[in-house]
């Protein structure tokens, strides 16, 4: 295996890290502001793979606007989602029996409804881009992977401008830090918590129709990226926004050289012995890390 | 109301819960016998390998609070453990000690390094083994990979030997779950599902009580998988280990009703007799009516079928009572 080789796979691990960050980042704020594990999350990366596939299909808009198309819907589908299940289950600092059973149940829902809608074949979103490459020296691009990862970054930008200028991304972060501080200072715990849950619905939409560009999908489709994403934020100490990126790469980057020694077949185990060893290791993530490095100082 | 009339109506309520299970078991040992036919036996066999799951699952998810999305990891483990045991030549209580054994082990495996950390974790984790060891079996060749396994019988295949084996161990499950429930164990068990810091200030250590909870359920479970597999005589990969089996578990108590010791085989009872006909008429939307069942159970009667049947009982004792004092 020479450099380059390394090279190649170094680039695609980082591109894939992207996507990963983006894909994990909605169950974050979720978890974070609501201690509610998504469980749905899966199937919400479905929907929106369908989403962007269809509005491809039927109406020929790029699956990038799809994708950014997906944003507000996903949004005001996890409002509604909120508003009719949600609020619904008694508030507790600790994933509950009640919250982790509703969303299961809820991952159900969808991921049938993608059967009974869409059946169970294979689809994909072919694009001129899909299978078009771009060369920097020796190192390839294939271009779709820059573009969503363009995107993937793009978004989660966002997220970090809205979490640190706006009164609703302080009101976020003072819930995650500590529910019962934030209200006293007068944070709106149920009004924060449903834009929340959009927002991470959203996110989770979005990230779905952007996996879609790169992968072909089956109402199955989250199921394999949810453990993904578990991973990730168990990685990155559940509620830190840096952990999740940090988390992702790890991640990333062990998918990618792990082919070099482990045959395909086991792939989706290697998440879990991921997991594993993150939690035997590192229980309080990668953020853990560096707390406990901050105290010793 | 005489005070006879008055021991008496207290000595049967008494009763009740003592001559309804042994008259339930009496029934169920008697089935056979009143010639219900292969296929009957066949349905209750399978219902009573669910009744077992559903009181191993309770144990932990129930009575503990900790729910898990993967028992089948240990229902396919004790499956195919018990079927290579017999392969081999031991006789079927070895073998399903074997296949219990198995799942025991899988579960420390689980729950070692989850069960130390307060949140999510343990969750989170049940949801990727059971993917994750159905990948691993899928490409293993000792066990045929994805194409299966097959348990070479000898001697007549004997149904009335299956059914009576399945009505043991489900029996052993049910009387392990009424043990735990009156047991010190059990209280403890329950203390860490309301309260896991209150429980470790009264002298509970919460690792150890969940770890062995997670065991116990593990070995009934693994147990389950043996007696199903001594029937199928064939086991693969998807068939064992599948998602759907992991649903089916966790759904079967929450029917009945979780942390009861009888909701579980009331759910148990309702899923295995309805699970046929349903996936008969519906083959693709079993899954999501199962899922909206869920979500509707949690929302409007997280008790279940016990917690239902409870409020129907105070409610016409209370239209009673205020029909005698008027």
């Amino acid at each position: 295996m020479t450099t380059v080789d390394v090279m190649n796979l170094f680039v695609s691990a980082v591109l894939l890290a992207g996507v990963y960050a983006a894909m994990s980042v909605g169950m974050t704020i979720i978890y974070g502001v609501m201690k509610i594990v998504n469980l749905a999350h899966a199937g919400f990366l479905m929907l929106g793979a369908y989403f962007v596939f269809e509005l491809y299909t039927q109406f020929h808009v790029d699956p990038l606007i799809g994708a950014l198309l997906a944003f507000p819907v996903f949004f005001s589908l996890g409002v509604g989602i909120h508003w009719l299940l949600i609020r619904r289950i008694p508030r507790s600092d600790q994933p509950t029996l009640t919250s982790l059973l509703l969303l299961f149940g809820l991952w159900l829902v969808l991921q049938n409804l993608g059967y009974l809608i869409w059946g169970n074949a294979d689809r994909a979103i072919l694009t001129p881009r899909t299978f078009s490459t771009l060369q920097i020296g020796p190192i390839i691009f294939p271009t779709i992977r820059l573009v969503v990862f363009g995107a993937a970054v793009a978004s989660l930008l966002a997220l970090e401008f809205v979490l640190h200028k706006t009164w609703f991304g302080r009101a976020v972060r003072a819930l995650m830090q500590n529910s019962d501080a934030g209200r006293l200072v007068g944070v709106n715990v149920e009004g924060t918590a449903r834009v929340a849950f959009g927002v991470g619905i959203a996110f989770a939409g979005t990230a779905g129709g952007l996996l879609a560009m790169m992968y072909s999908f089956t109402p199955d489709f989250g199921g394999s990226f949810l453990l993904r994403a578990f991973v990730i934020i168990v990685l990155g100490g559940l509620e830190s926004f840096a952990g999740v990126a940090i988390g992702s790469l790890i991640l990333a980057l062990v998918e990618t050289f792990s082919i070099l020694a482990i045959p395909a077949g086991y792939q989706p185990a290697i998440a879990f012995s991921l997991l594993v060893l993150a939690l035997v290791i590192l229980p309080e993530g990668v953020a853990g890390l560096w707390n406990k490095r901050q105290r010793w100082t | 109301m005489t005070d006879a009339t008055a021991t008496s109506k207290a000595t049967i309520s008494k009763l009740i819960p003592v001559a309804a299970p042994l008259a339930l078991l009496a029934v169920l040992a008697a089935f056979p016998l009143l010639g219900p036919g292969p296929n009957g036996i066949r349905l209750l066999f399978v219902t009573l390998v669910w009744v077992t799951t559903s009181v191993a699952w309770n144990l932990l998810g129930g009575f503990a609070g900790q729910v898990s999305f993967g028992f089948a990891v240990f229902y396919g483990l004790g499956a195919y453990s018990t079927a290579m045991s017999l392969n081999a030549g031991l006789d079927r209580p070895v073998s399903l000690l074997i296949g219990a054994a198995v799942a025991v082990t899988a579960s420390l495996f689980i729950g070692l390094p989850t069960f130390r950390l307060r949140g999510p974790y343990f969750a989170i984790a049940t949801i990727g083994v059971s993917e994750a060891v159905r990948v691993v079996m899928t490409n293993v060749a000792v066990t045929g990979g994805a194409s299966g396994y097959r348990l070479s019988e000898h001697g007549n295949f004997n149904q009335l030997l299956h059914f009576y084996t399945a009505l043991s161990v489900a029996v052993i499950a049910v009387a392990v779950s009424i043990f735990v429930r009156r047991s010190k164990f059990g209280l403890a068990l329950v203390a860490i599902r309301e309260d896991e810091d209150a429980a470790s200030d009264l002298g509970v250590n919460p690792f150890r009580t969940k770890l062995l909870a997670h065991a116990l359920a593990a070995a009934l479970t693994g147990a389950a998988g043996g007696v199903y597999t001594g029937y199928a005589a064939f086991i693969y990969p998807q068939g064992v280990f599948g998602f759907d089996i992991s649903v089916a578990i966790l759904l079967m108590p929450i029917i009945g009703g979780v942390g009861t010791v009888w909701g579980p085989v009331v759910g148990a009872l309702v899923y295995g007799f309805v699970h046929e006909e349903l996936i008969a008429s519906f083959p693709q939307l079993h899954l999501l009516l199962y899922g909206s069942l869920l979500i509707l159970i949690i929302l409007f009667e997280p008790g279940g079928v016990m917690g239902l049947l409870g409020k129907i009982v105070r409610f016409a004792r209370s239209r009673s009572g205020r029909g005698a004092h008027s």
